[in-house]
């Protein structure tokens, strides 16, 4: 039944806004300049957007209302509308959403907005976690967003052979990619594998080249029928597969740090586009944190479970070789735009738009978002019509 | 004791009290979980309704304490003014006999003797005159 969404829409514009510490600048502005930027770019006017779907970004102070607050400020009654906080997930999500509405008919052109200036604006990722019943994680000195994620990789590498080194290699190609990219904060500061050694400890066994970035910006995509896209501006991307899964139980769950949510996810989006990872010939896998590379390479199956270190280590996602990851320089050196540039990334890659970092003749795209405390995760695979 | 100045249970202000119970234990050094009367699950963290039959019902059962270590990482960044003092420190992950996994520290032993898999049993630490904190140990075989 879920196959009935294959390939029905397509990203038809995109626009993003200059990345890293943009002094002055405010979620809501951000976002407004990738719209303007989607809707040139999608080559419509923008009264024709009838659909609005926003991600509030860590410094938007209207919370889940956020699409009320954009859709006036763009002067904007949209048919079908609302915003979502899924962390690093929210992209995808909503981008899925989106593909659903279209394709029942709710709405005919939908943005995917998000704004952020986490950078500039004072937001801090370092709350002691907590939620619900839980005890305050903070009586036992668990801070921020890294931890969980060394907690999984710490296990990785216990159980599996996996080393600080081969998420070395890993850091170095996304850097090798951003550098490729005028348009990434980490622009021009290449690293070593050495490098990534000798950077400190933020929560041992991540050290700081294993963490993500923290930026202002903006994202937008632009999304339509397939039928409609036809007579547009830009060559279709059209969204084949989708899928999304949620893990919130960790503390009775003994493979929480394995995050197998995101295998469902996967799995449904390459059922729904009727590939295999075979398939893939670039990919643009959420990377929060190094890690996180690792469990989606295994989760989708280009490596069995516990092979990817070896996998990233010996340099199989650089650009150029078997599969290349984040060709942008993803949430770790391009921006960290909780993964909505991974799917922007993913667009560029199949209008075959990435200049020196094109993966050549790419026909089809995966793409991940994951987010919150691990939580929430999704899979779109995308293609073109070469 | 009296200048614990890390983070502490709210359990005065209401902020955490639904964890009354847990603490109140804790002072008596016994590890305690909720056990559902009607399935016999033990869950956690705290909640309102069995995780497996929804039964509403339970019982508070002392826990056996032991576990093994489920992960641990070490700190270095330092997030919290008085955690950062120690940094870098640990936190762990202890997969308690029973099922849950717990989140805690290790303590009275040094990180290089941390492994996944091994055995731990709880230690507690006397924070002030009310709250003992649950930590965890090595196991000496």
């Amino acid at each position: 039944m879920a196959k009935t969404l294959k390939d029905k829409v397509v990203i038809a514009g995109i626009g993003k806004t200059p990345q890293g510490a943009i002094e002055g600048s405010t979620a809501l502005g951000l976002g407004i300049e990738a719209f303007k930027n989607a809707v040139a770019d999608a080559g419509i006017n923008k009264n024709e957007v009838d659909g609005i779907l926003t991600h509030p970004g860590t410094t938007s102070p209207e919370g889940a209302t956020h699409y009320l607050r954009f859709a006036q400020a763009v002067g904007i009654n949209p048919r079908y509308s609302h915003s979502l906080v899924m962390g690093g997930g929210s992209g995808g999500a909503l981008v899925q959403s989106a593909v659903m509405a279209i394709t029942h008919g709710l709405a005919d052109y939908v943005a995917c907005i998000f704004g952020d200036s986490a950078r500039t604006g004072g937001t801090r990722f370092g709350g002691a976690m907590a939620g619900g019943n839980e005890l305050s994680q903070g009586i036992w000195g668990m801070f921020g967003p890294h931890a969980n994620s060394a907690m999984g990789a710490r296990r990785h590498m216990a159980l599996y052979g996996t080393t600080s080194e081969q998420l070395g290699h890993l850091a170095m190609n996304i850097r090798n990619n951003a550098n490729l990219n005028p348009d990434a904060v980490m622009y021009d500061r290449k690293i070593t594998v050495q490098d990534h050694q000798d950077s400190r400890y933020i929560v041992d066994p991540l050290h700081l080249l294993d963490c993500c970035l923290i930026s202002d910006g903006g994202v937008c995509m632009i999304l339509t029928s397939a039928d409609r896209a036809k007579d547009l501006k830009q060559k279709p991307v059209y969204l084949s597969g989708i899928g999304q899964a949620y893990q919130a139980v960790s503390f009775e769950n003994d493979e929480w740090w394995y995050l197998t949510h995101q295998r469902t996810a996967l799995a449904d989006a390459f059922a729904m586009a009727e590939a295999t990872t075979d398939d893939i010939d670039v990919a643009q896998l959420y990377d929060n944190f190094t890690i996180s590379v690792l469990f989606w390479l295994e989760h989708a199956g280009f490596v069995g479970r516990g092979e990817a270190g070896p996998f990233v280590g010996e340099d199989r996602t650089a650009l150029g070789a078997e599969l290349p990851v984040n060709t942008a320089g993803g949430n770790l050196s391009e921006s960290y735009m909780e993964g909505w540039l991974h799917i922007y990334e993913g667009a560029v890659q199949m209008r075959g738009d990435g200049g020196p970092r094109q993966v050549d003749g790419a026909k089809l795209c995966l793409t991940t978002g994951r987010g919150l405390n691990l939580n929430t995760s999704n899979a779109i695979i995308m293609r073109n019509d070469d | 004791m009296a200048d614990y100045t890390k983070p502490l249970p709210r359990i005065d202000d209401n902020t955490d009290a639904d964890s009354r119970a847990f603490w109140d234990a804790a002072g008596e050094h016994r590890l305690v979980m909720q056990r559902c009367t009607q399935c016999g699950h033990i869950r956690w963290p705290i909640g309102p309704v069995c995780t497996q039959c929804l039964t509403e019902e339970f019982e508070w059962q002392t826990l056996s304490g032991r576990g093994e270590l489920h992960s641990w990482v070490n700190f270095h960044q330092p997030f919290h003014p008085e955690w950062a003092k120690e940094a870098p420190y640990n936190v762990a992950l202890v997969k308690l006999e029973e099922g849950p996994i717990f989140l805690s520290n290790m303590v009275e032993c040094e990180d290089s003797e941390l492994a996944v898999g091994a055995a731990v049993e709880v230690a507690w630490e006397d924070a002030t005159e009310q709250i003992s904190i649950p930590k965890f140990r090595l196991l000496q075989d």
